[in-house]
């Protein structure tokens, strides 16, 4: 049996049964029968409740002319993403923020649960970096489609057709190489967070984690604001026309 | 003259004295050797750190010296700071990933 946290022990007593009659029904046998939940997964489950509750709380309870503090927060969350998108990219960027609020939102609460005790951060494990950056690449393959058809191929062709032969597999792995360097960054920053905070707690117990608890809290903020920018940046040069 | 050539006497007294370690080496053979996938990770660190702290120095001080010239252009000289730092934290922590997948 697999060590598991409180939420994870809690998930498995209920669903156990059905998820494990799932994976064998996908041909995958879990490792552990009696707990095909892992840790990571439990955890984003509940990073989705926990935002899902938060947005039900400040949808019911929007109004124009008294907002409430968690509105302010909402709005200007939602106004510093779109700022910042119509500056990467331009006008008519609006369509995007509602995809890149959700991406960093869950990236950042899911960073956060790492502080609190009895929680771990499912970004701390290597597949749900992995996950993200995976949503963040077929969006803008999607949009890039959606804006130009088939003629965004042209984009991986570079800017003259005597280098295309060249170009294409460099362009292609290059594109490839953004999946891994996204995923990579969230997941190194996480977990060298988590190691480096245990290193020290098994040096010196008292007061110095404390330090490195805030610290896991500013690479947690800026990871987040990071993995946005990127995908951002990303999006710009999928969909960008020049006028 | 004399100086340099005092100083290289000690020098070379000083390098003949460290071979008196030369026998260590004879003891890792029959112990089942030293683990240098942990040697090599260190070192492999250090030297990615080294050249992350490197980079990561000039883009902050170039930023900072563009922010002293031009102090209206902060929000895009802040930008280009945060986002080019990031890129090369993360190619240190390439190496720290490689390190945690290989030494046991």
């Amino acid at each position: 049996m697999p060590e598991q946290l409180f939420f994870t022990k809690l998930l498995n007593s209920i669903f156990a049964g059905p998820v494990t009659h799932l994976l064998r029904g996908l041909h995958i046998e879990p490792q552990y029968p009696q707990a095909p939940i892992t840790n990571a997964l439990s955890m984003e489950v509940l990073v989705v409740g926990f935002l899902l509750l938060l947005f039900i709380i400040v949808r019911s309870r929007l109004s124009v002319e008294t907002p409430g503090g968690l509105q302010h927060l909402f709005e200007g969350l939602h106004g510093f993403i779109e700022d910042q998108s119509r500056d990467v990219i331009g006008h008519h960027s609006e369509r995007f923020t509602p995809f890149l609020v959700a991406l960093g939102l869950f990236i950042l609460i899911g960073n956060l649960f790492g502080v609190v005790p009895g929680l771990e951060s499912p970004t701390a494990s290597a597949v749900v970096p992995l996950g993200c950056a995976v949503c963040a690449f077929f969006y803008y393959q999607a949009q890039g489609f959606r804006q130009s058809g088939v003629g965004y191929l042209k984009h991986f062709l570079g800017p003259m057709w005597w280098l295309s032969p060249l170009m294409l597999p460099l362009e292609i792995i290059s594109h490839l190489a953004r999946v891994m360097s996204l995923s990579i960054r969230l997941y190194a920053n996480m977990f060298a967070g988590d190691m480096v905070t245990m290193v020290f707690f098994s040096l010196i117990p008292i007061v110095v984690p404390v330090v490195f608890l805030g610290l896991h809290i500013g690479v947690a903020l800026l990871q987040a604001y990071i993995f946005v920018l990127l995908t951002t940046v990303y999006l710009a040069g999928a969909v960008a026309t020049e006028h | 003259m004399r100086n340099t050539l005092g100083v290289l006497k000690n020098v070379f007294m000083a390098l003949s004295a460290l071979c008196f370690a030369v026998p260590a080496f004879a003891q890792g053979g029959t112990s089942g050797g030293a683990n240098w996938v942990a040697i090599s990770a260190g070192f492999g660190m250090a030297i990615a750190s080294a050249g992350c702290g490197i980079g990561q120095g000039r883009a902050t001080a170039s930023a900072t010296e563009a922010l002293a010239r031009n102090p209206s252009a902060r929000a895009g000289i802040q930008f280009a700071l945060i986002l080019g730092l990031a890129l090369i934290e993360s190619l240190a922590l390439y190496t720290l990933v490689i390190i945690f997948a290989k030494v046991k």
